[in-house]
């Protein structure tokens, strides 16, 4: 029976000139770790976007993705909050089960 | 019409038609990127080669020099014009007026190739100048956007340093370092990628920025048509400070084009990303649309035969 422990998982949709930012915030908070995707394109309230290399991806997102415990979690939140009007960001939590818990 | 008729400009207005017509052509993005960087790389290179033969000249640091104020001062002229006709905020003007300060690489490859088959190839040194002109037009866009402004961002070191070290700088740079290195001799046995192959791959490299503008046009949503106004008026009013003052100086007519097209031009390279970085309140979409949609297409198709010949009458009415 392989067991498993409950995380929070943190997404974030920024612009990738942004995400310099992000990594700094992440690694003043002592995240662990997290994995960056890039994103295709989307459309939302300001309109269509799609990922472009060619201008320096000013228009481009990617989406940021990590599995932290409660305490840490809610320490990152905090921290991200000054930012979130500012940068634009879209945050999505959710709670998901990992195995290892160790490694989160 | 002969400019229309350049086989880069034909790929050009057809990557814009497709888009319009809302076809499913794309050029995979790493594609894309890979063009771009090897455009900059040959263009780098050749300005470097023609420098290693013809040497450093007084007309290096005229030309640098108008370039460099040209790149702090135009910021300064189209803040005022986008505060007061285009009813832009003080962050979003000042985000604008950055990017009509700097230089799109691209309209200056392209400028460089129609001079060129005309046989008024510009100076080599003209990439120096493209260089030196990136980024002074940020800071003054900052400083723009501090004046009256409550904003917390600072134009700090780090801002400067991803700037001043933003991948395109650096690649034209080194490529212009190595160009001079290497001279002639030594540019020859790699003339055949970066020299032989270059027209061909401007042509793709053009095809997919039509696609690009075209549909970044159709997905502006906060341009308005005073917007559209100035993105048009804003190329000629500093194209013509640009070749005002090549002619000036004593540039030759191709250089004076080149010159004037880098006052044109606006960047949708290294100042979006800066911006987006130190103004993240300001409206990507806005600054993009009007450098990449707007502005770029007119560049191309119309602001480099109009430079050119306004360039060749001013360098007459001079000499």
């Amino acid at each position: 029976m392989v067991v498993t422990t409950k995380r929070k998982k943190i997404e974030i949709l920024i612009d990738r000139p942004l995400m310099k930012r992000l990594r700094q915030l992440s690694k003043d908070v002592e995240i662990s770790g997290y994995t960056v995707f890039n994103a295709i394109g989307g459309e939302g309230g300001q309109g269509r976007w799609r990922d472009d290399q060619v201008t320096g991806g000013a228009g481009s997102k990617i989406l940021f993705v990590s599995i932290l415990d409660q305490e840490k979690a809610g320490e990152f939140l905090a921290a991200l909050e000054p930012l979130l009007d500012e940068y634009g960001l879209r945050v999505f939590i959710s709670t998901v089960e990992v195995i290892r818990a160790d490694r989160f | 019409m002969e400019n229309l008729l350049s086989p880069v400009i034909l790929f050009f207005i057809l990557g814009g038609l497709a888009a319009f017509a809302r076809s499913d052509l794309t050029i995979p993005e790493t594609l894309s990127k890979t063009l771009s960087l090897y455009l900059m790389c040959a263009i780098g290179l050749k300005g470097g080669v023609l420098i290693s033969n013809n040497g450093f000249t007084i007309d290096l640091l005229f030309a640098g020099t108008a370039g460099l104020l040209l790149s702090f001062l135009l910021p300064v002229l189209a803040f005022a014009i986008l505060r007061s006709f285009g009813k832009l905020d003080t962050t979003n003007a000042a985000a604008v007026s950055a990017h009509y300060g700097s230089v799109s690489v691209v309209t200056f490859i392209t400028a460089n190739q129609v001079l060129s088959d005309k046989g008024m190839a510009p100076a080599g040194y003209m990439i120096a100048v493209l260089a030196l002109m990136e980024t002074p037009a940020i800071i003054s866009g900052l400083f723009l956007a501090k004046r009256g402004s409550t904003l917390s961002f600072q134009p700090n070191s780090d801002l400067m340093r991803e700037t001043l070290l933003n991948g395109s700088i650096v690649l034209l740079t080194g490529s212009f370092i190595i160009g001079i290195i290497i001279g002639k001799d030594g540019f020859a046995p790699i003339a055949p990628v970066f020299e032989t192959g270059f027209t061909g791959l401007l042509c793709l490299f053009l095809l997919d920025m039509g696609l690009l503008a075209v549909r970044r046009l159709r997905n502006a949503r906060s341009l308005t048509l005073r917007l559209v106004i100035l993105g048009i008026a804003f190329p000629i009013i500093n194209g013509l400070i640009g070749t005002f003052i090549g002619a000036g100086v004593g540039l030759d007519a191709g250089t004076t084009t080149a010159l004037a097209i880098l006052a044109a031009s606006a960047s949708y390279i290294a100042v979006p990303a800066a911006m987006r970085l130190a103004l993240p309140k300001a409206d990507a979409g806005l600054y993009l649309a009007m450098s990449l949609a707007i502005t770029f297409p007119f560049n191309v198709i119309i602001g480099i035969p109009l430079f050119n010949q306004i360039a060749i009458y001013m360098v007459q009415l001079w000499s």
